[in-house]
């Protein structure tokens, strides 16, 4: 699938990026090594050990990285994650947010999958 | 540009491919995935680092804990850190700000603006220390000059000061020491009496000017100067004439607002002042008389008292002392006369050392 229509179908700003990632060989390595990070694994496991303090700075590096690659959608959600796990212990009931980060998450890498990185 | 490594710090390997990709073809780049790793390579490398890009969220000391030992190293002049953030709170950018970092730029970011901005820094932070040690350059080339000036100086001052003693058959001892004199007594003034706010700088002016205290006598007649014996009156009143007429000498290349011309001239007039105000030529009292003045006058008369003369032989240490507290040779103000007590070891020391009395024995 064309790169384009990937970040259409993930509501991401394909202008934006190409314009700042300066090509699509760029954009392609970034992306599969985003692919490969599998950076939702990090901050489940944090969450599941309690270690709130990791937690958060997974869902922050998880709302930067999505901000370079305009992954917009899947960065809206881990930045509502990041804000609940801010103060260093979660802030009222976070299963929704997890649920939706993890939602948007799989279905970000489902599409991902669809490009042609060689 | 001097230095083209670049260090950049972030937990996340993308971000650190996407800067590298921006800067790998101008720049050596080193990589740092935690603040601790950073560390030891702007230890490893601190002198090539041209720029470091400063991630905040890391585990293992973050981008503040790096700030803060770049900090402790004093390196945030050396190295410029352009810290790389996803958000901005105020009160972590005035944070970074307070640490020093160069500037903050926001994810995301365009590459043209982040490439714009970093080279600009680098050439800002070159061009400061290339002209900080320019400067230093130069402030150490003027110490050298002033050095030499001040050495200079030094010699045509004891040359001039010495022209006198020479015809009064002594040797530039005398001037050596009312000069060392001076200096033990103006540094127990400062101890004694912070009031009078001397100096080290007057305190150098001072010694220096000390030197010049009888250029007068030059005027003086050999048969009076140098006549072994008591002065009739009327000689003695001639005599009295050096100290004003040193100051026609020095009037000849006055110098307005010259604190050093002051002290020449103020000494040279008033070293024969009295506290009682019974001195010449003024008849100064008390206060009126310029302390750097009574300085070197208690010190001209204590070394006219130990030093053989043509109209005197030379006193003992002990007796000197006596006869200046018993008042025997002037009038001085109760300060001074503590500033002698409290300095009279040291002055008798050196009166016994070898900067005495060659000129005497």
């Amino acid at each position: 699938m064309e790169l384009r229509q990937v970040y259409e179908q993930l509501q991401g700003d394909y202008d934006s990026a190409i314009k700042r990632l300066m090509s699509e060989k760029f954009m392609k390595k970034y992306l599969k090594k985003f692919i490969d990070n599998k950076m939702d694994e990090a901050i489940m496991r944090a969450l599941d050990a309690k270690d709130y303090e990791t937690a958060f700075r997974e869902a922050h590096n998880l709302k930067g990285v999505c901000a370079n690659l305009n992954l917009d959608r899947l960065k809206v959600s881990a930045s509502e994650l990041t804000e609940a796990l801010r103060s260093g212990q979660p802030q009222g009931d976070i299963t929704e947010l997890i649920n939706s980060l993890n939602a948007d998450y799989n279905m970000t890498v489902e599409a991902l999958s669809n490009i042609e990185f060689s | 540009m001097d230095k083209n490594t670049l260090l950049i710090v972030d937990d996340v390997d993308i971000n650190r491919e996407i800067l590298k990709d921006i800067f790998e073809e101008q720049f050596t780049i080193y990589e740092a995935e935690d603040g601790e790793a950073a560390i030891s390579l702007i230890d490893k490398y601190k002198e090539d680092i041209a720029i470091m890009f400063l991630d905040l969220q890391m585990p293992r000391k973050n981008g503040l804990e790096v700030l803060t030992y770049m900090n402790e190293q004093h390196l945030e002049n050396q190295i410029p850190v352009i810290m790389i953030t996803g958000e901005s709170t105020v009160d972590s950018d005035v944070k970074a700000y307070e640490l020093g970092v160069a500037d903050i730029i926001y994810k995301p970011f365009s590459p043209a603006v982040v490439i714009r901005r970093t080279l600009n820094i680098i050439e800002l932070y070159e061009n400061r220390i290339n002209l900080e040690n320019k400067l230093e350059e130069r402030t150490a080339q003027l110490r050298v000059s002033q050095k030499k000036l001040e050495m200079n100086n030094e010699f045509l001052m004891n040359a001039l000061s010495s022209v006198v003693e020479f015809r009064s058959l002594e040797s530039g001892e005398h001037i050596k020491r009312v000069k060392t004199f001076t200096g033990v007594l103006l540094s127990h003034l400062k101890k004694l009496y912070p009031e009078y706010n001397i100096t080290n700088e007057q305190v150098h002016l001072i010694v220096n000017a000390s030197a010049l205290h009888d250029i007068g006598k030059i005027a003086i007649p050999d048969e009076i100067l140098l006549k072994p014996g008591k002065l009739t009156d009327e000689e003695f009143e001639f005599m009295k004439t050096h100290s004003a007429k040193g100051c026609e000498i020095l009037e000849m290349f006055k110098q307005e607002e010259n604190e050093f011309y002051q002290y020449c001239y103020d000494i040279c007039r008033h070293h024969h002042e009295r506290y009682d105000g019974r001195g010449y030529p003024d008849k100064l009292v008390g206060e009126n008389i310029p302390i750097w003045a009574q300085i070197v006058s208690i010190v001209d008369v204590y070394d006219a008292l130990v030093s053989k003369r043509v109209y005197k032989p030379s006193f003992s240490i002990e007796e000197a002392e006596r006869m200046i507290l018993a008042g025997e040779c002037g009038t001085f103000s109760p300060k001074i006369i503590d500033c002698f007590e409290s300095a009279k070891e040291e002055l008798f020391e050196l009166t016994q050392s070898e900067l005495s009395f060659n000129d005497v024995v």
